[in-house]
């Protein structure tokens, strides 16, 4: 499934990249370290973390994208730097639990 | 075949320094003064003088005597002899003697502060030996200014641009050398070094899960050095066939290393947890990663990390 096609599901937004990707399974998680070890490359990543480490371990890590939970937004220097890594940053007013819950359907 | 070094060190200018901030303290009075100057013998009439004002578009022309400078004529002085009738008298019994001077070496943050103090339109600008050099006006530090700023920025698009080449080296196997200061504290420098890293094992058409083990290794060192070291120093070697990842801190130290290796195990303090550190998993997540490691600590040299990375999956015995 392409990571476009679960856009609307979840309310989200695009603040960087482009969807046209493909995902491949969720992780849920806020800490980093966490998602370095247990993430799947071409996972999304949902998570309530807006700091710019979350590009660095997305990039990292392959993921398909970053889902951030709770309205959160990241600023605007973290979205420069989500673009220049290429890392796909999506936005959602849902809470991390009711984002799983789409995600579990969806995936 | 000489290994290729970079140097990925935030630099400190990034922390609100501006470039222009920065600049006026780096370029000194002769980087912006005029050489090219236009002087008087004490004996020219101030008529000749203004004749020599009016055809050079200049304000103020200093009086000298074999480069020693004996005073100064500015326009000022000038309208006063018109208005008094002494435009005929020669420079020496108008001019003004002793000017306030500026010395080639001063810095633009004091040549700034010289002319908020004096309000003179032009100093004239003596070296060490006292020789008439230059002459500086405001405008001069203007020029300056927007000058270096510009070469500055094509200085930094050019090597923008070198950096983007090297990223497909033409030389599969030379080696490359990434090194990185590491501020205590500085969690938004960190990841510059590993992303560096994953372009140029990417270049290098590394297997992604070997090149994801390598950069892993380096953010978690650089990580561990942010949160919980005095600061430190990174360095990412890629070779032909390992990356070897060094991470030497300046203390305090791992008490009880045996412990820190432990998944779940973390002294973060509240900071670096609400940043999403803390889960106690770093340690364990780079020896998940590396194919040799060897951490040293001790609470009088601080921690030192070895970490290698083979690029092509060992070979089945
Ligand atoms: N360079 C270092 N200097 C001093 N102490 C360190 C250093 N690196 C690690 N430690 C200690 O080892 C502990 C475990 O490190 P580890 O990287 O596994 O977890 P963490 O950094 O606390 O959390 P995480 O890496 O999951 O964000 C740290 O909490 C800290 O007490
Ligand atoms: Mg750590």
């Amino acid at each position: 499934m392409k990571l476009a096609d679960t856009l609307s599901r979840l309310d989200a937004r695009v603040i960087s990249g482009s969807p046209e990707v493909e995902v491949r399974g969720c992780y849920i998680s806020d800490l980093l370290s966490d998602v370095l070890a247990h993430a799947r490359p071409g996972a999304l990543w949902v998570t309530l973390q807006t700091h710019r480490n979350v590009v660095s371990v997305a990039a990292m890590k392959d993921v398909a994208g970053v889902l951030i939970t709770c309205g959160r937004q990241p600023d605007p220097a973290v979205v420069a730097k989500a673009a220049e890594e290429e890392v796909v940053l999506l936005s959602t007013p849902l809470t991390t639990f009711e984002a799983a819950g789409k995600l579990w359907e969806l995936l | 075949m000489n290994p290729r070094t970079e140097n990925l060190t935030p630099r400190r200018d990034a922390a609100g320094v501006s470039l222009a901030q920065a600049l006026v303290y780096e370029l000194r009075v002769r980087d912006a003064m005029t050489c090219r100057l236009r002087t008087a013998s004490p004996r020219d009439s101030l008529r000749s003088i203004q004749l020599l004002m009016k055809e050079h578009r200049i304000s103020g022309v200093p009086i000298t005597r074999d480069s020693a400078l004996l005073g100064l004529v500015s326009i000022e002085d000038i309208v006063h002899a018109l208005d008094q009738g002494h435009i005929n008298d020669p420079a020496e019994a108008r001019m003004t003697r002793h000017p306030v001077v500026m010395r080639d070496h001063y810095s633009l943050v004091r040549a700034v502060a010289e002319f908020d103090r004096f309000d003179f339109g032009r100093f004239p600008v003596l070296d060490v030996g006292d020789r008439l050099v230059g002459i500086i006006t405001r405008g001069d530090i203007t020029g300056a200014l927007m000058h270096h700023l510009e070469r500055r920025a094509e200085e930094a698009v050019r090597k923008e641009a070198e950096r983007t080449a090297a990223a497909v080296p033409d030389e599969p196997h030379r080696r490359f050398i990434l090194n990185a200061e590491v501020r205590a504290g500085d969690f938004d420098s960190a990841g510059k070094l590993s992303q560096r890293l994953r372009q140029i094992l990417r270049a290098r058409g590394v297997e992604p899960s070997i090149r994801r083990r390598a950069t892993i290794i380096a953010y978690e060192a650089e990580t561990n050095m942010i949160i919980h070291s005095l600061g430190g120093r990174l360095t990412a070697t890629v070779g032909a066939d390992r990356v070897t990842i060094e991470a030497v801190d300046q203390g305090p130290g791992i008490e009880d290393l045996d412990l820190a290796m432990r998944e779940g195990w973390s002294t973060a303090g509240p900071l670096a947890r609400k940043l999403g550190f803390g889960a106690g998993m770093g340690l364990p997540n780079i020896r998940r990663s590396t194919d040799q490691l060897d951490i040293k600590s001790d609470l009088a040299n601080g921690t030192r990390l070895h970490a290698e990375v083979l690029l092509q999956p060992a070979r089945a015995p």
